[in-house]
């Protein structure tokens, strides 16, 4: 939007080369620092939710700790469609997105004349519905132990069959290419008018208000946008586990995602893909070594919220801007 | 036709009476003062006119029309543009940022996820024509929370301007500025009423930017309406002077 | 029928006095200080916990009251280390804190007392029902049921005659006039701060009498206090104190009908809410924008 100096459009660049440089490289250099793909490919679905978050949360400045809500029936969605309807993995992702996101958009509507702290909390509460619906609504969700048994099923080109089922690094690069095309809509969206429109109510509601805006409608449309991108990284979600469970409904899951997208940076872009770098690496990590390693990463994120705002990204930022 | 004709508003707060029936008629291309003591109300009778509250009693009419219980964003459709007395911007981003979402929100594109390239160069147009209206353009491209008082007042001004008003409202426009500053917005805002043709309101305790602008004032005092003229007859008046009296000038 | 329904109506009303408990000093902290503190299930486990540690050297008694003292005193030290650091900030910022501290809370439990579930001996009279009738009202739903009057009518007391209560209520209102006036606006918000913690506290010390003690049980009760703030109306505590019964009474008399809603019930009732009256029962209106 603005005219950046050249500089800064190289650095950029770069930066962004980079990044999808080790996203497609993935596979190869993880094993090589104990990783394995199948986490690479956990990372990029959690982190795709945490971006959708970061989409309203970031960049609009409105915080739901429901989002968690839409990602677990992009979950079930797409479980239930690859389970009851059709073997098609397609279809299922289609189904789990449409559901959450329209879910979220009836509800957002409900209750985008309120926000702040009351916002945040209503969205809580309606994540909870959600929750206790999966749980108890045994018959079609499984309970508590979840939807299953589907199985993500290979996808049919024109021209070759992709087994992303038995083969980790097809289902990878399926995953990566799902995350591109979201990312993609994502980066688009927040560089038109609407984008920078969002930003306005961000950064001073009350101007945005008087140059005519029309607040509460732009923020629906913002959050009910934000509720289709979570679903979409939901059904994903249900393919890298096969199973869907009334957990990934619960807002300590949504808490989650707030903590990945504040760890990493909640006002840039990519932040909250590193968020989930860390997230997921800590988890994984800390937890084969204590059974409490939720008090460490509690601690961290007090630690990122009280003297770093703007994340672990915006701390490096800062640190090459100096 | 008249373009602004407010009609005995008054404004409770509970028991406190902050606007107390005040009218007030002005007329296209007048450029109005509104003096007073600090609590005479004139924020809130302002508030009233752009729609951030609702009065308690009167109407409120623009351009001939009942605007009374319009929502804000309504009026700044209708034409009414305004400042606020502690500058609202967005201060994070640069003045050229600033000046584009207005023009952005004011030709109606707000919504769009895409702009033609035709669309662009328009809206970059008027954003550099707004820069240079407002003598800002050795600083368009630094972020306004990090201009001088002055400087992000007039991107405050040039913001509400980008939205076309027919009538703009300007709540203390030199609040807190030093000589230097309040004789550049003074300027401006002479400038913009001369060549943009455009209908003024100011609220002001400067009273050398008052008698310098104001083709008419209107003094209140404590919510009520207490006199209206000329500068040369306000100046005369003894309730004026009375209820300033202790009060720095 | 009827009769079932007043069993199921006394019942709600002794489940929502335990609920209200709970979100009164959730509403507390959000009125003053517009913090959203998901921490207070951390806090109410935290004094469960803290009683059971202390029954064996100071009995039952001792414990239900020594206990929300500390666990207070535990609350002061966080707000005035960790949540007086962003009063400042965006709301937002207190509320992912609160988040945080959460975490700690809870796995700190887990690390103190360990994962899994510890009893909470009660004395044994109050484990009694009182009648054959009311079977169902044991002497401790009552004793909870006293415990939580006497905290509610204790916290109006101090409310309404004290002047630090005065003060929060002022505060509460307009926050920037209190400051004007000169008073100390940090120290008021600890003090409201632990108010709301003693009261979290205080919950926990009879939850683990009924429900016995995790480390986990903190998290599943803070939802229905944030409903009932919800329902009630943010910004009223008498909001709140009804909110918090008729979520209670929701809650009963659906277990009649339908015992597997019993708990989605409050969510209905307050997406009810949120269509209708969406500022709740006692909520403020706000400005026309």
């Amino acid at each position: 939007m603005k005219e950046p100096p050249k500089q800064g459009i190289d650095r950029r660049l770069i930066a962004l080369a980079a990044i999808w440089a080790a996203l497609l490289l993935a596979p190869a250099w993880m094993p090589l620092i104990g990783g394995y793909t199948a986490l690479g490919t956990r990372v990029l679905v959690l982190g795709l939710a945490a971006m959708s978050l970061n989409f309203l949360l970031g960049f609009t400045g409105v915080l739901s700790f429901g989002h968690a809500a839409w990602f677990g029936l992009g979950a079930y969605g797409c479980g239930l469609i690859l389970k009851y309807v059709a073997l098609s993995t397609p279809l299922g992702v289609l189904a789990g997105t449409l559901l959450g996101g329209v879910m979220g958009g009836l509800l957002g509507a409900l209750i985008v004349r309120r926000r702040g702290v009351y916002f945040a909390m209503v969205t809580i509460a309606f994540g909870q519905v959600f929750y206790y619906v999966a749980f108890q609504w045994s018959s079609l969700t499984g309970g508590d132990d979840g939807l299953r048994p589907f199985y993500r099923q290979p996808l049919h080109l024109g021209f070759a069959n992709v087994d992303i089922l038995n083969n980790a690094t097809s289902f990878y690069y399926f995953v990566l290419f799902c995350f591109a095309l979201a990312v993609a809509a994502m980066a688009f969206i927040l560089r038109s008018p609407f984008g920078r429109t969002m930003v306005a109510i961000r950064e001073n509601e009350r101007r945005a208000r008087f140059l005519g805006i029309p607040i509460e409608f732009h923020i629906w449309i913002a959050f009910t946008l934000s509720c289709f991108f979570v679903a979409y990284a939901g059904t994903l979600y249900a393919l890298v586990n096969n199973f869907a469970d009334p957990r990934g409904l619960h807002y300590s899951q949504s808490g989650d995602f707030v903590m990945m997208a504040v760890m990493g940076g909640m006002r840039s872009f990519w932040g909250p893909l590193l968020g989930a770098v860390v997230f997921v690496v800590l988890q994984d990590y800390v937890s084969s070594i204590t059974i409490n390693w939720q008090i460490y990463i509690g601690i961290m994120f007090v630690v990122v919220v009280l003297f770093f705002p703007r994340g672990i990204l915006g701390a490096i930022r800062r640190r090459v801007a100096a | 036709m008249s373009l602004l004709q407010v009609k005995s508003v008054s404004k409770h707060f509970g028991s406190l009476v902050a606007v107390n029936n005040i009218s007030m008629t002005v007329e296209p291309g007048e450029l109005r003062a509104i003096i007073g003591p600090n609590g005479a109300g004139k924020t809130t009778f302002f508030n009233l006119i752009t729609g951030f509250f609702r009065p308690t009693a009167g109407r409120i009419l623009f351009e001939g029309q009942d605007v009374t219980d319009l929502l804000p964003a309504r009026r700044v459709w209708r034409g009414i543009a305004r400042t606020f007395q502690v500058t609202e911007v967005f201060p994070e981003l640069t003045v050229r940022e600033n000046l584009r979402i207005a023009v952005e929100a004011a030709s109606g594109l707000r919504l769009r996820a895409w702009l033609s390239q035709s669309d662009d160069e328009k809206i970059r147009a008027r954003v550099r024509e707004l820069i240079d209206m407002g003598g800002l353009a050795a600083k368009a491209d630094r972020q306004v929370g990090e201009l001088s008082h002055g400087d992000q007042r007039a991107s405050e001004i040039m913001m509400a301007l980008a939205l076309k008003p027919r009538l703009l409202l300007l709540d203390e426009p030199t609040a807190g500025m030093g000589d230097q500053e309040t004789y550049e917005i003074t300027q401006l805002i002479r400038r913009l009423h001369r060549d943009s043709k455009l209908t003024i309101v100011l609220i002001e305790h400067d009273m050398r930017v008052v008698f310098h602008l104001a083709d008419r004032i209107m003094v209140l005092d404590q919510g009520k309406f207490l006199a209206e003229g000329t500068p040369a007859e306000i100046a005369a008046n003894k309730a004026v002077q009375t209820a300033y009296l202790g009060q720095a000038a | 029928m009827t009769q079932l329904l007043v069993f199921n109506i006394t019942n709600g009303l002794i489940i929502g006095a335990f609920y209200v408990l709970m979100a009164i000093g959730l509403s507390l902290i959000l009125n003053l200080s517009n913090v959203i503190n998901f921490a207070h299930g951390g806090f109410l486990v935290v004094g469960g916990y803290i009683a059971y540690t202390l029954e064996p050297y100071l009995g039952f008694w001792g414990a239900l009251i020594a206990s929300p003292f500390l666990t207070a005193i535990i609350g002061l030290a966080v707000e005035s280390f960790l949540i007086s650091r962003v009063y400042s900030r965006d709301p937002l910022y207190s509320l992912l804190l609160t988040f945080g501290l959460a975490f700690i809370l809870e796995d700190g439990t887990r690390s103190i007392w360990g994962a899994n579930g510890k009893p909470f001996t009660v004395p044994a009279f109050l484990s009694q029902p009182l009648s054959n009738e009311f079977f169902f009202i044991t002497g401790y739903r009552l004793f909870m049921v006293a415990v939580v009057t006497i905290a509610v009518a204790l916290l109006f007391i101090l409310l309404r005659f004290t002047r630090a209560g005065i003060r929060i209520r002022a505060g509460t209102l307009d926050l920037e006039t209190v400051s004007a006036v000169g008073i100390n606006v940090r120290a008021l918000r600890s003090l409201n701060f632990a108010v709301g913690i003693f009261l979290a506290g205080l919950s926990g010390v009879l939850a683990g009498g009924q429900l016995g003690l995790e480390p986990t049980m903190g998290a599943g009760l803070l939802m229905p206090s944030f409903v009932a703030i919800i329902v009630g109306g943010v910004g009223s505590l008498a909001g709140t104190l009804v909110g918090g019964l008729l979520i209670g009474v929701a809650s009963g008399v659906t277990a009649v009908f339908f015992p597997a809603a019993s708990e989605a019930v409050i969510y209905v009732l307050m997406a009810v809410v949120l269509l209708v009256r969406p500022r709740g029962l006692f909520g403020e209106e706000g400005m026309l924008t």
